[in-house]
């Protein structure tokens, strides 16, 4: 499929949208699903966007940038893998496959960006001791335009230059390669549930870990539907754990309040 | 907590919404939120001491290094507000010394509050929703932003209202609502593992006439084996050392490849 220019333009200002949303206000732009989606909307085949995004989504389910750390840009690689998979038409797969190794590149702009902003924030330190208190407070908004641009350069580029050369990739794999792909497609989620694991106090909470996967893999209970159960143990276990509910069950709650305190 | 009793001045809503819309827009590696935190105070910068050398000091304070969860500076922001409207430029090094000293523990709780859980469970039902072909659960990332919106608002008045005694009373009860927030998340992490991973034994037994695949007999032990199987072997490799989230990609694309091309999984 060939792609149009407006479509370039709305995925470019959608990875500009996202990055400034992801760190500020927040509304999910620069989650993959939300970006798998958009990409389909906008390349008309919204089942492909949610499936690549989907899938990029699992992986980064533990990952978070805190403390300034870079992570993968698995919003870019879903708008990509997305583009990808609908202009090749080689499926779902093929584009969440191709959009981890974007989404790995594009650490390194991220790195670029923040560094950029050292600059500005050079420039904001000068203006102050000159005593341009408000003009400094530009400098602040200037941020943006590295951060943006960051996302919004590669996608750009990608899409203009990279879809014949997608294509000649794509012609030149050979089966047991994209087979083989695809096979690490289903089981690269599992890295993001791993990394989640490792985050959260597993061993204290190994009990609930048990009960979502019974419910799941012997009772066959969507994901939903575990979460309710999921839902009803945490509110117990927050009621269980109020100063009140310690003084209704008297003794018994000395036992379990080294529990608590972690 | 009742909001409606304090009255914010003109300038420290602004503050408020400078921070929400653009408090990490000038992230860097040198001060992080510094220069955020700079352009959300300095509405009250303005107003209190003007372009003075009395302001520029002040400036020059609250242009330092800062870093904490972005959705938690807010009871920061609040904090240093109060404080300034009441002691002027005499509260300058204390309101540097308890940005420093609030940061640190507000990020862990943040992290875990307002990106771990929220990134977890909205993530997960998200993700496997919409590998069903259902993009409805992006809604649930909206209403998030809103409710974050929410909370952020009445942190800030809670900031400026209690100022400092509120830290604590505060890490009691976040403490508990994550802990439960923990238990929510593990089981939805539980359901995850043989929802949306795919992986499944395709070796076959050949006897004489009789096949027998290594995937139904797993299935009677237990269904699901081979995703936990799988999770299991990334948590393990996660845990050793020199190991980071991208080798590990790595590994698991070139164990994807190899299972397949030798017929183990796929």
């Amino acid at each position: 499929m060939h792609i149009e220019w407006w479509q370039i333009l709305l995925l470019t200002l959608y990875s500009g949208f996202a990055i400034y949303d992801g760190n500020n206000t927040t509304f999910g732009a620069v989650k993959p699903t939300m970006a798998g989606f958009f990409a389909g909307l906008i390349l008309g085949d919204v089942q492909t966007g949610l499936i690549v995004g989907g899938t990029l989504n699992l992986l980064v389910l533990g990952v978070g940038n805190f403390g300034g750390s870079s992570m993968p840009d698995y919003m870019t690689g879903a708008l990509l893998g997305t583009a990808f998979a609908v202009m090749s038409g080689k499926g779902a797969e093929f584009g969440a496959t191709l959009a981890v190794p974007i989404g790995l590149l594009m650490i390194q702009l991220d790195v670029l960006a923040r560094f950029c902003n050292t600059f500005i924030q050079h420039r904001a330190e000068t203006l102050v001791s000159e005593q341009h208190l408000k003009r400094a407070t530009y400098m602040n908004l200037m941020g943006i335009i590295p951060t943006s641009l960051s996302r919004m350069l590669p996608v750009f580029l990608a899409l203009v230059f990279g879809s014949q050369f997608v294509q000649g990739v794509v012609d030149s794999l050979p089966m047991w390669l994209m087979n083989g792909l695809k096979t690490a497609g289903g089981i690269l989620p599992a890295l993001g549930i791993a990394i989640l694991l490792r985050y959260l106090p597993v061993q204290k909470n190994m009990a609930f870990l048990l009960v979502g996967f019974f419910l799941a893999a012997f009772l066959k209970v969507p994901v939903i539907g575990a979460a309710m159960i999921g839902l009803a143990m945490a509110l117990v276990a927050f009621n269980f754990d109020s100063p009140r509910a310690q003084v209704a069950t008297g003794e018994n709650s000395v036992n379990g309040d080294d529990m608590e305190d972690e | 907590m009742n909001n409606e009793q304090i009255k914010l001045s003109p300038e420290m809503k602004k503050v408020f919404w400078r921070w929400y819309f653009f408090g990490q827009a000038g992230w860097n590696y040198e001060k992080m939120q510094g220069l955020g935190y700079y352009y959300s105070i300095y509405p009250l910068i303005d107003n209190l001491y003007g372009a003075s050398d009395e302001g520029a000091r002040v400036a020059v304070s609250e242009l330092q290094f800062f870093n904490t969860n972005n959705s938690m500076a807010p009871i920061i922001l609040g904090v240093d507000g109060a404080i300034q409207e009441s002691q002027g430029e005499s509260s300058k090094d204390a309101v540097a010394s308890l940005k420093t000293g609030m940061m640190g523990p507000l990020a862990g709780i943040g992290d875990t509050l307002f990106a771990v859980i929220p990134n977890t469970i909205i993530g997960s039902i998200a993700s496997y929703m919409a590998l069903k072909g259902n993009p409805f659960a992006l809604i649930l990332w909206i209403a998030f932003g809103f409710l974050r919106l929410a909370v952020m608002r009445s942190f800030f008045f809670m900031g400026y209202k209690e100022g400092v005694k509120l830290i604590n009373s505060l890490g009691d009860r976040l403490k508990k609502i994550t802990s439960a927030a923990n238990v929510l998340g593990m089981t939805v992490i539980g359901a995850l593992i043989p929802s949306v991973i795919t992986a499944g034994f395709v070796y076959q037994f050949k006897n004489g006439g009789v096949k027998i695949s290594i995937q139904s007999l797993a299935d009677q032990i237990m269904p699901g084996l081979a995703p936990a199987l799988v999770v299991l072997f990334t948590y393990w490799l996660l845990g050793r050392k020199h190991m980071n989230s991208t080798r590990v990609t790595l590994i698991l694309i070139l164990v994807g490849i190899l299972a397949y091309n030798l017929k183990v999984f796929a």
